[in-house]
């Protein structure tokens, strides 16, 4: 048994009331009028003196009225909420309550000295006044200013502490802690606060005062309490802001999804309290005036809560920067509870291992531990089901895995897989009540393609053709944002038979068409409607970005002694509004000249909208429940990177101008800008999500490529073998930091932010992780077959590339020109490959040729295009092997 | 369940356990006789003022109780202060779990403190307006300050008993009480029934000064003073005896000779406690209230007793790790020194305002 416990005390489990809700709403309203009374000691003095020096009876009758009311406000009211807070911070952080009052509790107790001589000094200067002769009373009423003064001067150090811990993390000595790199601009901008605020509630009892010409005159002076120290306070704030140390001031500028609205509501507010102030000196009639000091009362309370609130939130995730987190876990400790997990290292818990039987019942005790000192449940603040109702056990999982990495207001999870897992478990099954998702009732009827018969006694032709790519996916809930554009490219090259076959180039005329069925993309995708907004220019209907239509002629390209058609409009919706992710274009090589048909075939072209986003981002399916992007999803989507990025891409769409992601993320898409100053798409998204994504999830790429359902990404010979992603492209750690290192080798700061909490799998630090650009920069066929052997590993070496473009599978070729996907098929889909919607579709040209699904010449069938069997491995060595994968 | 398990370890201290101990003592000993007065004075004035025809002596008894209550639950609540600061810190594991058990009710006495306390001045600004209703103010701040301390037993008491927290797995929601604990009863009575015997001597000696200054109604507002004190020690002599015997057997036994300190404490209290009573019973105000005091000491250090006691199959405040760090603490005695200087001056002032 483990008798490290670092967790010790019971969460007083509040439901709706959680989330901080109690010491938000205590907290509040005593630091209102705390400051109000160390400002106010100030005003009853000097106004104290006003009225000896106006020689005004009334003056002097409105301060022992004021002082009445300050009285009544300050010594009930804020006397015993700040008792209160102190109750409420112990039940909700007795950890964090118990390391403030162990080191500072003589500064607690220097405080209650100077509580008691406010006390003191204030029934004395209340019940004394206009009996005590001038000089003792005023002077009783600067003590009464300086113990206020002194108050906030000793818990200004405690509060600022807690933000800008300073050298006390290190030396844990009082008096580092006490004076921290926050505590005096602080102390100045509270000092003002109160000032204003002394103005601000001279208005309260000024406005009542029934002489009118005194009234007047009375609240010009509370308004130059309120204006003079405004302005003073504008720049302490800024000094504030400035003392910051950078973590703590990009958590408040930058980092924190709360603090927009708290900043907005700060910086609104600012001209609007001088602008009311000035208007309170201005004559008006007094009910104009009480309504306006009602405004300006509650306009005060907003002021000083928006500006406690972003000093908290700008500690997070830590309650003492540096120090504790949030949920009470010590910084020091939360490796070791990661390790040996939550349950085990905490007092207060009736579980300690997690089984089937019971994972709920722990998830509940891991919330109320780790969760609640910040979320209510159904509550007022962070509302743990509004905030966690997307997600599935999954997304949930990747979430909560998330949590401190890009997510760094939050603190990490410090518990164990088995512990996440019952934690998500909880939140979604019980808290939200989420059902488990049924398999889609879509069923697939595998569509015979039109193979052209080829008779290999009478034909001189073959034609090779391929898809640019294995899998193009696409968004296709263009409204809201596009990742990229529907647009396969196919390449083709035509061999003339004979005992030295050749590749015909430059005198034919090669003409695709994508089968029937897919002639008119536009009607099932809204791209076209917004291609404006993503490119700056109307992309005609039913045309791909390139110019090209579903029918058309290939261009000859003659560095790969191929044809090609770029960009084609191909998205996986039939006319019918079918799902196909695998529709087929039908090529025909004819004679330039005569026009004669040489040679025909067909290939698949995958494209495929099955992302799965909404794994995390909620939402169902956009499209027939199976597939597309929902409006929810894709909003999700935009309020995430809105969020994380302080970016405006929802209001962007909602005003008809959606983005593209690679209109800021350059990538290898077409109309890509900014290449220098945000990471590529490839880069940001791998690299973002790695820091969600499980590292124990086996397989963890079909979770958002399309995949997992009726479209598989990955389907060929390899998929049967047994391999997974993994084998060829590494693990997603390494995948993501391979193409973040390359970006931060180029200047792009951003990918250090996504790179901070990513660890790679493969190497023991990121220094040896080989930069590599998306795209270009792949994993080689060759480096597990080696010589074009029979690999000896399942795994392909890690940090080694092909060097550039030229290098890759889909660019290279052969000894004689042939390139590797014309014989091998494409990547992820290399021959045989298999398909629901029917293996023939995916094999369409071995079978049309060879009538099996093996690659092109496979079982030494040379003769397919030498007519005659060859005893040489021309094309590459060990070609003349026996196909091993029975298929 | 394995109930040491469940205590939080403690964190270091800044200088010696005794320091803490001393302070925590003394200031105790201020806010507890500044809440007797505070609460005693309370109900005296609520049932004083039950009559619907009363004497004038009664009257004036009220408004001066009325004028001096808002000012002892300021003081109450300040000296409140400092003892709870010195609790957490020495006993600060023991006590958060507790307040987080019963948190619900805990959290509760800062509204039934603000309202009793508003009540109070309310009492006090519209003592003559309100006539015979003023007692539904007094009568608030009574049963709300009852509540509260009531609810201070229940936390004095859980934070005692680690063997009663379990029942926190069947209820996390903050409502536990500590109701079957056999010391919960007695002991919230005996701090009740001292409330009204200390005010009674409070009452006493305020008359016996206004009677100096030639108030009408003195004598009889004194003697009505000592008879409420000695009435209330005579009832503190069964509660206290309620209460020492519904302490766990060992613990009793710490006080009647199986510990000479226990027992030479507890002795000194019930003599000092008897002389109070004889001196009660003979009106004589002073010596009364001298070993009034002399009584309530000793049975702060009993209660220190009991609660080392309890605490100790678990705890001992002497294994508190200390992290030597002594210059706060010559800061808080400066500012203390200062501060009181400062709190004479002002008190100096305002007399010789009110002498002339």
């Amino acid at each position: 048994m483990l008798n490290n416990y670092l967790i010790n005390y019971p969460v007083w489990d509040l439901g709706f009331l959680g989330g901080g809700t109690l010491i938000a709403f205590i907290a509040v309203i005593h630091v209102y009028v705390a400051h109000f009374a160390v400002g106010g000691g100030l005003f009853l003095v000097l106004t104290e003196i006003k009225g000896y020096r106006e020689n005004s009876a009334d003056i002097l009758e409105y301060t022992r009225k004021h002082t009445k009311f300050f009285l009544l406000i300050t010594m009930v009211f804020g006397a015993i909420t700040g008792v209160g807070i102190w109750f409420t911070i112990s039940l909700l952080n007795p950890a964090a309550t118990s390391i403030l009052i162990h080191n500072f509790v003589f500064g607690f107790a220097t405080e209650w000295v100077f509580f008691l001589g406010e006390i003191v000094a204030l029934f004395v200067y209340f019940y004394t006044f206009g009996k005590m002769n001038k000089k003792d009373h005023l002077r009783i009423g600067w003590l009464y200013f300086a113990f206020g003064w002194l108050s906030l001067f000793v818990i200004n150090g405690i509060i600022s502490f807690m933000l800008t811990p300073g050298k006390w993390l290190s030396s844990g000595n009082f008096w580092d802690g006490f004076f921290n790199p926050s505590f005096w601009p602080s102390l100045f901008f509270r000092t003002f606060m109160a000032l204003m605020l002394a103005g601000l509630f001279g208005f309260v009892t000024s406005s009542t005062v029934k002489e009118k010409a005194l009234r007047n005159s009375l609240e010009k002076y509370c308004a130059k309490w309120l204006l003079i120290p405004f302005l003073f306070l504008l720049a302490s704030a800024w000094w504030y802001v400035s003392s910051l140390p950078e973590p703590q001031k990009l958590m408040i500028l930058k980092l924190s999804p709360e603090m927009p609205p708290l900043i907005k509501t700060f910086l609104f507010l600012s001209p609007l309290i001088f602008i009311a102030g000035v208007f309170m000196a201005i004559r008006m009639p007094g009910y104009v005036k009480k309504g306006a000091t009602f405004s300006l009362l509650i306009m005060g309370v907003l002021y000083l809560g928006s500006f406690e609130w972003i000093r908290e939130a700008g500690r997070r995730p830590y309650i003492i920067y540096g120090n504790i987190y949030s949920n009470s876990v010590s910084a020091k400790d939360i490796d070791f509870m990661i390790n040996n997990g939550i349950l085990k290292t905490t007092r207060w818990v009736s579980l300690k291992k997690i089984d089937e039987t019971n994972r709920i019942q722990a998830g509940r005790e891991i919330f109320r531990l780790m969760c609640i000192s910040c979320h209510s449940v159904g509550g007022f603040i962070n509302d743990i089901t509004a905030a966690t109702k997307k997600y599935s056990q999954y997304g949930m999982e990747s979430m909560l895995n998330g949590m401190g990495k890009i997510n760094e207001f939050m603190p990490p999870f410090p518990g164990t897989n088995a512990e996440k897992k019952a934690l998500a478990a909880y939140i979604v099954k019980e808290l939200n009540s989420r059902k488990e998702e049924l398999p889609s009732e879509y069923s697939i009827a595998p569509i015979k393609p039109q193979i052209p018969l080829f008779d290999p006694s009478k034909d001189k032709y073959i034609l090779l053709v391929w898809s640019g790519k294995g899998m193009h996916f696409i968004s296709d809930n263009n409204r809201f944002f596009s990742i990229s554009q529907p647009g396969n490219t196919i390449y083709a090259q035509l061999i003339k038979r004979g005992k030295t076959p050749e590749i015909v180039a430059g005198s034919l005329r090669m003409t695709y068409r994508i089968e029937d069925g897919f002639n008119t993309p536009s009607s099932n995708s809204n791209f076209w409607q917004y291609s404006r907004s993503f490119y700056g220019r109307r992309i005609n209907d039913n045309e791909g970005f390139s110019g090209k239509k579903t029918t058309g002629e290939m261009d000859f390209n003659e560095s790969l002694m191929a044809y090609s058609a770029s960009d084609l409009p191909v998205i996986p919706y039939r006319d019918d509004g079918a799902f196909v992710p695998f529709p087929l274009v039908y090529v025909e090589a004819r004679d330039s000249k005569t026009g004669d048909l040489l040679c025909s075939t067909g290939v698949s072209v995958p494209a495929s909208t099955e992302m799965g986003c909404r794994n995390c981002h909620g939402g169902n399916w956009g499209r027939k429940n199976i597939t597309g992007l929902s409006d929810e999803t894709s909003l999700d989507i935009l309020k995430t990177h809105d969020r994380i990025n302080r970016t405006d891409l929802e209001m962007l769409s909602r005003n008809g101008n959606p983005r593209m992601c690679s209109n800021c993320h350059a990538g290898e898409q077409p109309g890509t800008g900014e290449k220098t100053k945000h990471l590529n798409l490839s880069a940001a998204i791998h690299g973002f999500h790695a820091n969600y994504i499980s590292t124990n999830d086996p397989d963890p790429c079909r979770n958002c490529h399309p995949s997992s359902g009726f479209t598989k990404s990955y389907r060929g010979i390899h998929s049967k073998s047994g391999l997974d992603c993994s084998s060829c492209h590494g693990k997603m750690e390494d995948h993501a930091l391979s193409l973040l290192v390359s970006e931060k080798n180029e200047g792009k700061s951003e990918a250090e932010r996504l790179m901070k909490h990513l660890r790679p799998r493969s190497a023991d630090n990121v220094k040896q992780i080989e930069p590599r650009k998306a795209w270009i920069n792949q994993p080689d066929c060759l480096n597990c077959h080696v010589d074009f052997k029979p690999p000896e590993t399942d795994q392909s070496p890690p940090n080694v590339w092909t060097k550039d473009k030229k290098s890759l599978y889909s660019s290279r070729s052969d000894e004689v020109g042939i390139m590797c996907p014309a014989c091998h098929g494409i990547t992820h889909a290399e021959y045989p490959a298999s398909n629901i919607f029917g293996n023939d579709r995916e094999n369409f040209q071995p079978v049309q040729y060879q009538k099996n699904a093996y690659p092109i010449g496979a079982n030494k069938n040379c003769k397919l295009c030498h007519t005659i069997d060859m005893t040489e491995e021309i094309h590459h060595p060990n070609m003349l092997a026996i196909f091993r994968n029975i298929y | 369940m394995d109930i040491a398990a469940l205590i939080p370890s403690p964190d270091t201290i800044p200088v010696h356990w005794v320091w803490f101990k001393v302070l925590l003592i003394i200031t105790f000993m201020a806010h507890i006789l500044l809440m007797n007065i505070m609460l005693g004075s309370a109900i005296i004035a609520f049932v004083s003022g039950l009559k619907k025809s009363p004497d004038s002596s009664a009257v004036s008894l009220q408004r001066d109780i009325s004028e001096k209550t808002t000012f002892v639950i300021a003081f109450t609540i300040n000296f409140g202060v400092a003892p709870f600061l010195f609790l957490q810190v020495l006993y600060g594991n023991f006590f958060y779990t507790s307040s987080i058990l019963m948190a619900a009710y805990w959290l509760s006495i800062i509204l039934l403190l603000i309202i009793a306390y508003y009540s109070a001045y309310i009492y006090k600004f519209k003592f003559e307006a309100l006539a015979f209703a003023r007692i539904y103010f007094i009568g608030l701040t009574v049963l709300l300050l009852i509540i509260t301390a009531f609810f201070y037993t229940n936390n004095m008491t859980l934070m005692l008993s680690p063997g009663s927290w379990t029942q926190y797995f069947d209820k996390p929601s903050g409502t536990i009480l500590n109701l079957s604990d056999p010391t919960l009863f007695p002991r919230f009575i005996h701090f009740i029934a001292a409330s009204v015997a200390i005010s009674g001597l409070f009452i006493a000696i305020t008359w016996q000064k206004k009677k100096k200054s030639g108030a009408t109604d003195a004598d009889l507002n004194i003697k009505k003073g000592m008879k409420y004190f000695f009435y209330a020690t005579l009832f503190q002599v069964l509660t206290g005896a309620w209460f020492i015997v519904s302490l766990p057997r060992d613990i009793m036994l710490l006080f009647m000779g199986r510990d000479s300190t226990g027992t030479t404490v507890f002795l000194a209290g019930l003599i000092a406690a008897v002389v109070s009573l004889i001196y009660g019973f003979k009106n004589r105000v002073w010596p009364a209230t001298w070993s009034a005091i002399v009584t309530v000491f000793f049975m702060v250090i009993m209660r220190d007793m009991v609660r080392t006691a309890f605490l100790k199959p678990y705890f001992a405040v002497e294994k508190l790790k200390v992290i030597h760090q002594y210059s706060p603490m010559i800061m808080f005695m400066a500012s203390l020194i200062i501060g009181i200087a400062a709190i004479i001056y002002i008190i100096r002032c305002a007399l010789s305002t009110r002498t002339s």
